[in-house]
C-alpha cells in the first residue's frame, strides 16, 4: 500500500509536469538549423511545400510549423510576434517557399525545414517592391504558378490560375483564417503588384 | 638602451591610447547631410534629429519617389521628414488614416533602389495605432553598417523620444500625431530579422516618462 501511494504521488507530480508543457509556446519545438543549399528549385516542389503548410496556422512574424494539419495555438493575439505560435505569416511563408537566404544580397536556393524558425528579412511591402537579390517584379498578366501578388501589407502565391479572372492563392492570411488556399482577385486589385523569384529550374 | 626602449614603448602606448580615444565618446557634431547637430539640453550628450512637417508638394521628388503608386495618396499629404546622424525617413498616412506609410533612408545591399530610399514600410492602423513597429533591416548606412528602422507609438504626454546610440542619445520630436520612425545601428540582427532599440520617452520639459527596450521583428 505504501509503495502504491509513493508511486501514485510520483505519478501525480509527473502528470503535473506534463501539463505544464502546455504553457510553452510552439516556438519551443522549433530550431535554428542551417538551411540546405540546393541547386534546383521547381514550381512543383514549391507548390508541394506551400500546400503542406496548409492548416498549420498563422503567426505574425512567424515561420515555423509542423505537419500535423492543425494550428497548435489558434487563438493568439493578432499582430503580436511574441505570441510565438505555430505557422508563418504571409511574407514568412513566401520566404521559405521561395527558398531564400536571410542575406538579401544572396540569390541562391536554401531549403528550410518546416520546424526551422525563420521569417526572413522581407515584409510584404519589400516583396512588392522586388527588394532582395532573389526577387523581382513582374507584370500581373504574366504572373504564373508560384509567382505572387503583393500589396504593401500582404503577399500570397499563385497556386493555380482560376477561371473568371481570379486565382487560387496559397497564403498565410490571418490568425483567424490561418494558412490555406483561397480564391482571390489580387490580379485585378490595383493595390497588388506581381512579384516573382528568380532562379526556377523547372 | 633599455631605458630608451621603455620610453619608446610608453610613447607608443600613449599614441595608441590617444588614438583610441579619438572623439568616439562625444556626440556627433553633424547630421547626415552636414547640418550642425543640436543638443537636447535636458539629456546631456544627446543629438536632436531634424524633424519637419511638410506637404508632399514641398518635398517634391523626395516624396514622389517614395509614395506608393496605388495607394491614392495625394501630393498635399502631410509628411513628417526626419534626418538623423546616419538615418533619414518620411512618414505619412493615407487619406482614410487606415495605413501608415514611410520611406527609410540608406543603401540596400543588393544595390537595387535609387538613393535616398532603401525601404518602404507600411502598417495597418487600428483605431489610429499600429499593431507592430514595422521593423526594416534591409538598409545600410554610409559606412555599410546594417540599419534598423522602426516606428514608435508615443505614450500619452510624450513630446520627445530618445534612442540610445551607444555614445549618445538621438532625440526625435513627436510630430503631426504620427508614430515616430526611429533608426539605430545598434542591436540589429539582420540574419534573425530582429532588432532591439533602447528607447526613452520624455515629456515637453524633458522629464522621463517611459524607458525600456523595443524588441522588434520583421513581420507581415
Amino acid at each position: 500500500m505504501k509503495a502504491f501511494l509513493v508511486a501514485f504521488g510520483v505519478g501525480v507530480v509527473l502528470a503535473g509536469a506534463t501539463g505544464a508543457q502546455a504553457y510553452h509556446r510552439f516556438w519551443a519545438n522549433c530550431n535554428y538549423d542551417a538551411p540546405t543549399f540546393m541547386t534546383t528549385m521547381t514550381r512543383d516542389a514549391a507548390q508541394d511545400y506551400a500546400n503542406a503548410a496548409r492548416y498549420e496556422g498563422y503567426q505574425w512574424g512567424g515561420g515555423c510549423w509542423n505537419y500535423d494539419d492543425s494550428d497548435s495555438y489558434p487563438y493568439d493575439a493578432p499582430g503580436d510576434p511574441s505570441a510565438h505560435g505555430e505557422g508563418g505569416d504571409c511574407s514568412g511563408l513566401t520566404f521559405k517557399t521561395w527558398r531564400e537566404s536571410t542575406d538579401d544580397w544572396r540569390d541562391g536556393r536554401y531549403y528550410w525545414r518546416a520546424l526551422r524558425n525563420v521569417h526572413g528579412p522581407y515584409t510584404a511591402g519589400d516583396f512588392k517592391n522586388g527588394l532582395g537579390a532573389p526577387n523581382h517584379t513582374v507584370a500581373k498578366s504574366t504572373a504564373g504558378v508560384m509567382d505572387a501578388f503583393a500589396s504593401p501589407t500582404h503577399i500570397g502565391m499563385i497556386f493555380a490560375r482560376s477561371l473568371y479572372g481570379g486565382d487560387q492563392i496559397v497564403e498565410a492570411k490571418c490568425e483567424a483564417c490561418g494558412t490555406n488556399i483561397f480564391y482571390r482577385t489580387y490580379r485585378s486589385d490595383p493595390s497588388y503588384s506581381g512579384v516573382a523569384r528568380w532562379g526556377w529550374t523547372g | 638602451m633599455g631605458l630608451d626602449r621603455l620610453k619608446l614603448a610608453v610613447l607608443l602606448l600613449a599614441v595608441v591610447l590617444l588614438a583610441g580615444c579619438d572623439n568616439g565618446g562625444d556626440p556627433p557634431e553633424r547630421l547626415l547631410y552636414g547640418q550642425a547637430a543640436q543638443e537636447f539640453t535636458q539629456v546631456p550628450g544627446s543629438v536632436i534629429a531634424l524633424g519637419r512637417v511638410l506637404d508632399g508638394t514641398t518635398l517634391g521628388g523626395r516624396f514622389t519617389s517614395c509614395r506608393p503608386a496605388e495607394a491614392g495618396i495625394k501630393n498635399d499629404a502631410v509628411v513628417v521628414e526626419r534626418t538623423g546622424v546616419f538615418g533619414e525617413s518620411l512618414t505619412f498616412a493615407d487619406a482614410g488614416n487606415k495605413t501608415l506609410y514611410g520611406c527609410d533612408g540608406g543603401t540596400d545591399a543588393a544595390g537595387e533602389r535609387k538613393p535616398p530610399w532603401c525601404g518602404s514600410p507600411a502598417g495597418r492602423l487600428v483605431r489610429g495605432k499600429l499593431l507592430d513597429p514595422r521593423l526594416d533591416v534591409l538598409c545600410r548606412d554610409p559606412k555599410g553598417r546594417p540599419l534598423a528602422y522602426a516606428w514608435v507609438e508615443p505614450a500619452a504626454g510624450v513630446r520627445w523620444i530618445g534612442v540610445d546610440q551607444g555614445t549618445y542619445t538621438e532625440i526625435y520630436e513627436v510630430l503631426a500625431g504620427l508614430p515616430v520612425r526611429i533608426a539605430s545601428a545598434r542591436g540589429v540582427q539582420p540574419s534573425r530579422a530582429r532588432a532591439t532599440f533602447d528607447v526613452t520617452q520624455y515629456d515637453s520639459h524633458g522629464k522621463e516618462l517611459v524607458k525600456g527596450k523595443l524588441e522588434a521583428q520583421v513581420a507581415g
